[in-house]
Formats: C-alpha cells, sequence, structure tokens
C-alpha cells in the first residue's frame, strides 16, 4: 500500500498554507511531517486525510487516482484520519464511541443496539493496538492519551491501510505520550501506512522512519529519519540562522531596576490555578510556560475578573487591585489578548476599525465620534502594520496574520500599562509574527508590562526577558535570563 | 496544534475571502433583497388592485405601519444584539391599558405612565436574560404570558374606553394633513437611527451580536448594554401600546396578539439577520414598509383572510432562509 501526493497546494483565503508538497507514504513504515507553527503540517495530512480538498497537486492510492471527498470517503477508500481535537464524546461509551461513525452495523433491524456484539468488536480494536483499556470503562475515569488511544482504535475499526495521525500529542503529558508512541508502533509492525503530525523533534525521532520537513507551507525535504540529526532537522525547519532570527533584540535590561506593574500573591482560580506569586515589572516580558491546563490561562482569567480569585490577591502598581470583572482589569489598564481569536479577540463580521477602537471607543458623551475613531485606527494600522485596504474593511477580508494584528491593535489602543498575551502568534505567518514581535519589543522598550504564554518555546526563549515555568498550577522554575536557555531546559520543568 | 487552529479559523473566513470574489452577487442580492422585495410587492398589488397606488392608500399604509414601526424600532437593536423578544405585543397590551386608565386625568400626559411602565416590562425581561441568564427566547416568552395575563387580570377581558379629548386629540388626530401617529412615529424612527449610528450604545449593540464572549473580554458592559436595550425596547413598545390605543378608541386585552411575528419578520425581512451583528434601521424601515404592504395589499386584492397569515409565515421564513449566517445559527440566545 503506498499513498503518493505530489505538488499538493492549499490556500485559506489570503494565506497559502501549503504549496507544492509531495509525500509518500508506505506500508510498514511511520512518516512525520514536521515543521515549525504555521508551517503548514496539519494542513497536509487533512488533505491527505479528505479532510480538506487540495487546490492543486495530485494523490495515488498505489497507482490509482485518489481523490477523497470527505474524511467519510477516505475511510471508505483505506485512509483513517485521527484529528487532532479530541473528539470523545463523553455521554457515550467506549464501545459507542469506537463505533460512533457506524452504529448500525451493531444495530437490530429496529435500530435497537446490540450492545454485547459492539462490545466485543470494540474490545478487538482496542486490543489490537496494545493499549489496556477495557469497553466497561467509564469514560470520564480516562485520562487524554486514553482518549486519544480510543480514537485511534476508532480509526482503525474500519480496517485502514494508512492511519493518518493529526498532532496525536499536542495535550499529552510525556507518559501518555508514550502510550500513543508505543500504539503507533505496533500498528507499523502489522503493516499500516502510518503519516504522523508533530512539532515535538524529540517525539518525532522515536517513532518515524520517514522524515518530510515544511516550512512555512513549502516542502523542504523528506529524509530517512535516520540520516538526518536532530539539530539539522532544526535548521531545516525553522531555514535561518536561529541566531539572527525572528526576534528583536532584547534592549539593555532596566527592567529590574523598574517598579513592578503587578504582582500577583498566592493566587489560586478555578481548578487549575493553585497557589501562585508573580511579579512583572514595567518595561519587561515575562514569559510563563507550560503544558495547557498548567495554570497560565486560569492566572489571566484571574487578573482580567473573568473568574474570581479562590484566595490571594493581586497589586496593581503597588495598590491592592480586585478585578470584579473583564471592564474593570482593562479601566485599570489591562489589556487582554485572549487565545482563541476567533471566539474571543475578535468580531470577524465588523470592521477593523470597529474592532481597533472596539475597548475604549472614542466618544463626546454618549456620542461615538467617528473622526477620532478613523485617526486612531489610521495610527494602529500603521504602527503595527496591519494590510488592509482601509479601516472600514471587514475583518473577513483579512489573513490570519493580519486579523492577529488587530487584535494586538485593540488593546495598544487603550495605552495599557499591563499587557496579557495568551499564545499571540498560535497560527500566524512568519511575516506577521515578525511585526508582533516587534512592537511587543517596541511597547517594553516604553516602559509596558508584557505577561506572555505560549505553547510556543522558541517564542518564549526569543521574546521573554524572563520565564515562569507552571506545572499543575504552582510555578516550578523561573529563569531569571533566557541567555544560552535551550528549549529542553525549559521542558523538563513542564512535565 | 496550532496549524489545526489556523485553518479552522481560516476555515471560517473562507467562504467570506471568497465571497469578495465569487460570492459577491450574491451579498449584493442579499442586501438588495428588502428593496427588491419591496418593488416586486408594489407592482404586483398594483396589477391586482389599481386603487392600491392611489395617495389614500398609501396614507393608510403609512398609518397602519406606525404601531409595527414604532415597536420593530427596538426590535432592531435586540435582534442586532442577537437576542430576541417575543413579549412585545403583550407590553403593548399592557401600556395601552395604563394609557386608558390613566388617559381620563392625566389627558395626554398619559404618556408618561404608558412608556414608563412598558420601560419597566423591558427592564424586566433585560434583568431576566442579562443577569439570569435565561435565554432571551424563554425569559420572553414566560413574560409574553405574564403580561397578557395581568391585563386580563384587570380588564377581565373586557375593554377599556378611552374617551378623554385632549389625549385622542394629541395622539389620534391630523395636523397638516398627516395623523399626529405617523408624525410620532417618524420622529422615533429618525431617534432610533441616530442612536444606533451615532451612539456608543449602538456600537455595543452590535459589538455583541457580532460575538458576545470578545465583548465581555474586551470589557464592554455587556449586561448593562442589553439591560438597556431590551429597556429601550419595552419604552418603544409602550408608545405603540398607545399610539394604538388611540387608534381603536379602547384598551382590549386582545390588542398587540402577533405583534410579535410582524416585529420579528419586519426586521429580518428587512436585512437584519437573527444572529446579530449586522443590520440598520433604515433596513428595518423597509421591512415595516414591505410587512405593512403585504397586509395592506392582501387586504385589498381581496386575499382571503384566512390565507394571509400562511402568506406571512411563508414571507419570514423565506426572509430567515436568505439572511441567516449558519455558522452562527447555534447561538442566537
Amino acid at each position: 500500500m503506498t499513498l503518493v501526493a505530489a505538488g499538493l497546494g492549499k490556500r485559506f483565503g489570503q494565506t497559502i498554507a501549503a504549496s507544492n508538497i509531495s509525500i509518500t507514504l508506505r506500508t510498514g513504515r511511520v512518516h512525520a511531517v514536521v515543521g515549525e507553527n504555521g508551517a503548514g503540517k496539519s494542513t497536509v495530512l487533512r488533505m491527505l486525510g479528505g479532510a480538506v480538498r487540495p487546490d492543486s497537486g495530485e494523490m495515488t492510492l498505489d497507482g490509482a487516482p485518489y481523490v477523497p471527498q470527505s474524511t467519510f470517503d477516505a475511510t471508505q477508500k483505506g485512509v483513517a484520519l485521527v484529528h487532532q481535537e479530541i473528539t470523545i464524546n463523553r455521554s457515550l461509551s467506549v464501545a459507542e464511541n469506537i463505533f460512533i461513525g457506524d452504529l448500525r452495523l451493531h444495530a437490530g433491524p429496529l435500530g435497537v443496539l446490540k450492545r454485547k456484539q459492539m462490545a466485543v468488536a470494540a474490545q478487538a480494536s482496542l486490543d489490537r493496538i496494545g493499549v489496556k483499556i477495557s469497553v466497561t470503562a467509564k469514560i470520564e475515569r480516562l485520562n487524554l492519551g486514553e482518549l486519544k488511544c480510543i480514537e485511534i482504535a476508532r480509526a482503525i475499526s474500519s480496517d485502514p491501510n494508512t492511519l493518518l495521525l493529526d498532532e496525536s500529542t499536542a495535550y499529552l503529558d510525556h507518559r501518555e505520550v508514550d502510550a500513543v508512541l508505543h500504539v503507533i508502533r505496533e500498528l507499523k509492525s502489522t503493516g499500516m501506512a502510518i503519516g504522523f503530525v508533530s512539532h515535538h523533534l524529540s517525539e518525532v525521532l522515536a517513532a518515524a522512519d520517514d522524515l518530510t520537513i515544511l516550512k512555512d507551507g513549502q516542502f523542504v525535504g523528506s529524509y530517512g529519519a535516520a540520516s538526518v540529526k536532530q539539530n539539522e532537522i532544526h535548521r531545516l525547519m525553522v531555514g535561518r540562522d536561529v541566531l539572527h532570527g525572528i526576534y528583536p533584540p532584547r534592549s539593555p535590561s532596566l527592567a529590574s531596576a523598574a517598579a513592578p506593574a503587578l504582582s500577583v500573591k498566592k493566587a489560586a482560580v478555578g481548578r487549575e490555578l493553585n497557589e501562585i506569586s508573580l511579579e512583572v515589572r514595567h518595561g519587561e516580558i515575562l514569559g510563563l510556560a507550560g503544558l495547557k491546563g498548567a495554570g497560565a490561562e486560569a492566572l489571566f482569567a484571574g487578573i482580567v475578573g473573568d473568574q474570581p480569585l479562590r484566595h490571594g490577591h493581586l497589586q496593581l502598581e503597588g495598590k491592592d487591585y480586585h478585578p470584579s470583572n473583564p471592564r474593570a482589569a482593562w479601566r485599570h489598564g489591562i489589556a487582554h489578548l485572549p487565545g482563541d481569536r476567533g471566539n474571543e479577540g475578535l468580531i470577524v463580521l465588523q470592521s477593523v476599525l470597529d474592532n481597533l477602537v472596539m475597548a475604549r471607543p472614542p466618544a463626546v458623551g454618549p456620542f461615538f465620534s467617528m473622526a477620532r475613531a478613523r485617526a486612531m485606527s489610521d495610527h494602529l494600522i500603521k504602527l503595527i502594520g496591519i494590510r488592509t485596504e482601509s479601516g472600514a474593511a471587514s475583518c473577513q477580508s483579512l489573513s490570519g496574520g493580519n486579523m492577529q494584528k488587530v487584535v494586538v491593535g485593540k488593546c495598544l489602543a487603550v495605552d495599557p500599562s499591563l499587557l496579557l498575551m495568551n499564545n499571540p502568534t498560535r497560527g500566524v505567518d512568519v511575516g506577521a509574527r515578525e511585526e508582533i514581535y516587534r512592537i511587543m519589543r517596541q511597547k517594553a522598550s516604553e516602559g509596558l508590562a508584557i505577561l506572555l504564554s505560549s505553547e510556543d518555546m522558541p517564542e518564549l526563549i526569543g521574546m521573554a526577558d524572563r520565564l515562569a515555568v507552571l506545572r499543575r498550577g504552582v510555578v516550578v522554575h523561573e529563569f531569571d535570563s533566557l541567555e544560552n536557555v535551550k528549549e529542553h531546559d525549559i521542558v523538563q520543568y513542564m512535565i | 496544534m496550532s496549524e489545526a487552529m489556523k485553518a479552522d479559523s481560516h476555515g471560517g473566513t473562507v467562504p467570506a475571502g471568497q465571497g469578495g470574489l465569487k460570492g459577491l452577487p450574491i451579498d449584493q442580492l442579499r442586501r438588495g433583497f428588502p428593496a427588491i422585495f419591496l418593488v416586486i410587492l408594489v407592482i404586483v398589488f398594483t396589477i391586482m388592485s389599481p386603487r392600491f397606488l392611489s395617495l389614500d392608500n398609501l396614507s393608510t399604509v403609512l398609518e397602519q405601519g406606525t404601531v409595527l414601526l414604532v415597536a420593530a424600532l427596538g426590535g432592531t437593536f435586540v435582534i442586532m444584539s442577537a437576542s430576541i423578544d417575543i413579549s412585545v405585543g403583550s407590553i403593548l397590551a399592557v401600556s395601552a391599558l395604563v394609557a386608558a386608565l390613566t388617559a381620563d386625568t392625566l389627558g395626554a400626559l398619559a404618556i408618561i405612565p404608558a412608556v414608563a411602565v412598558g420601560a419597566m416590562c423591558g427592564c424586566f425581561n433585560g434583568l431576566l436574560l442579562a443577569v439570569g441568564k435565561v435565554p432571551s427566547f424563554v425569559a420572553t416568552l414566560g413574560t409574553m404570558v405574564v403580561y397578557r395575563g395581568v391585563v386580563l387580570y384587570f380588564t377581565r377581558g373586557a375593554p377599556v374606553d378611552i374617551k378623554n379629548d385632549q389625549f385622542l386629540d394629541a395622539y389620534s388626530s391630523i395636523s397638516f394633513g398627516i395623523p399626529h401617529t405617523v408624525m410620532i412615529g417618524l420622529a422615533l424612527a429618525v431617534m432610533a437611527w441616530a442612536i444606533f449610528k451615532f451612539t456608543v450604545f449602538g456600537r455595543e449593540v452590535l459589538a455583541i451580536g457580532g460575538g458576545e464572549r470578545v465583548s465581555i473580554l474586551t470589557g464592554i458592559a455587556v449586561t448593562r448594554v442589553k439591560i438597556l436595550m431590551f429597556t429601550l425596547l419595552g419604552a418603544l413598545c409602550g408608545m405603540a401600546g398607545l399610539l394604538q390605543g388611540a387608534r381603536t378608541l379602547a384598551a382590549t386585552s386582545q390588542l398587540g396578539l402577533g405583534l410579535e411575528l410582524d416585529v420579528i419578520a419586519s426586521v429580518v425581512v428587512g436585512g437584519t439577520p437573527l444572529t446579530g451583528g449586522l443590520g440598520s434601521i433604515t433596513n428595518t424601515f423597509l421591512g415595516v414598509l414591505i410587512i405593512t404592504l403585504l397586509q395592506n395589499g392582501m387586504n385589498m386584492a381581496g386575499v382571503d383572510p384566512y390565507l394571509q397569515n400562511i402568506i406571512k409565515g411563508l414571507v419570514l421564513i423565506t426572509a430567515v432562509f436568505i439572511n441567516i449566517d449558519r455558522k452562527k445559527i447555534g447561538i442566537i440566545k
């Protein structure tokens, strides 16, 4: 079984997600697709799996043309895709989750489910991938790695020849990752062709036979995993001298002498954040590293008053500060760039101007001042380099990177003294990243305090002046300088 | 994982991005829909009934449409914010009753209690959904019955006549050939248009409709704006009740029955989608004209009265079918 793709290309609006990409998946081999955030890895896998239709290029399956119309169609042709997001329905049983796409197979003539028969088949799927999960297990007792394994069992229940795993390890801790890697090896030994996306290099090297490296949607090359070294892969992924990369030089550290903008004292928020003490000073970027759920999001929610503090307290500019809601936070000079741009950061329906002036619309009494809003928006568009025809253009017409610049602009429009940024460059192309980094550094040198939470390690190393590593809701380590700090130095504290 | 995020967030923009090129005619068609529909209606009814286009009839249309216009102005704000209010007809009935009960003593000043009670009813709706977090459809479904029940309870189903001359002079006579109701309706329309166009409140309503979570996180006082907007709608329904009472010379428990359908239809037929985030008062003005002309034209053309509701309902569904943003369909609150 050989799946060959040649010259695949895909565009989303203004953004070229993938261009001219070729990849070959072979029986009994694990083929990893690697690249930085936004390199186009998921897009490629989704094209192979029928979730995204390519704009150009050709695919063949054992020499026959392969044009999947949907993931269902791809499955029928023997290519199964496991999505990146966990898609387990928690109100169904393990067996029902595995057969959710084909429940009729296990139903009697009146549509009544034959549960016993289904449980046996489900258990067989689970056993086949070699995981010790019982079909009678309660879904809520399972961890994310086990849920991922159930999804893999679901994918192979259709008996595919090719399995595509999209960043299956993104949310998992290292033990869970090991379990998934184990499953991958098990399936490989049965002769399945496996395509695998990850941006964690160590995983890739642990599991892959072949590698395809992508950079900014472009095809860099395909290699045998044994023939390239890790730092070589890294160089190819980044594609530029890492030292003179996209991160602007740090300004000489004035920050250590500056006054703290925000002090967090033994704060606890929700279930995620247990007890955390931090200080971010004017003029510095404090990085927050941690796995998803380690507490950074909860901390932000606490600081902006979106969730109440369970205990502990906050001080803003040396004065006690009790955030009651996001409105109060903005009034106190705290701007917040949420992690989910589409649902929390930007009103896509509205114009660039509408979004830019949203946090503090210029007004005379109750009346909105369009003239001042125009001046404000023109200024911000120029300052941040937002590529748009004009402020009146709808955000729908922008690329992802420029949408994110609009959210950055919305934050800067209120002239904040503290800026919270949650994964500010997620899904943002390299050009827009550079501009976001530039403006962050510029504003920091003007005295803005920035809290930067990110899942992108190079970004934290490149941008943060200091770094706090969170795990299970507490700070487990602080780096006072990020000179000479390597990715794995940070990661070892995260897991 | 970030790539999937990217793909997803782009996924949302793809159709729109293409809309700039391929989808343009459809977009324009949508925008032009109310005007086109209005022209078609006028042509059809003129053919069916020559008297339809007479000055006499058109001024009747304006007069008939005023009550609906006043209520629909408030409805526009609520629908633009992606909420809905189906208690409008009941608020109208309450206010008409208050106007009828106070007209004898207060004369034209009965407008004050009538509008105030309407505003209170609206404010209560707003509190229910903004503070109590009851979805607006359910909240106003409940208060629709409650408010109507209040009217029935006090009137025991009997009409309350309005006989005060000062009141009737102010709200149901004619100056310079124009009925006072029409003048009031148009003045309120201009006011609503200005509120929407020139105030921060108007922008906040649109922002909430475009993305409630975004609005909350950006520091918009969403709770306050929602209460304010439902109060505004209540006050306008109060005014509509007063005008309706003045037209019918009495307040009855049946006033405003089915008004919610006409209000929603006017707003939506005018081009404001139920999913919120878009729309304007001028759109609603067109929508009110369409709904009123449709009603009036069907009467003029002698369409079976028992058929008329079927046609009105179909027009509403057609408008929603054309206008609604299906990606957002799950979040009509």
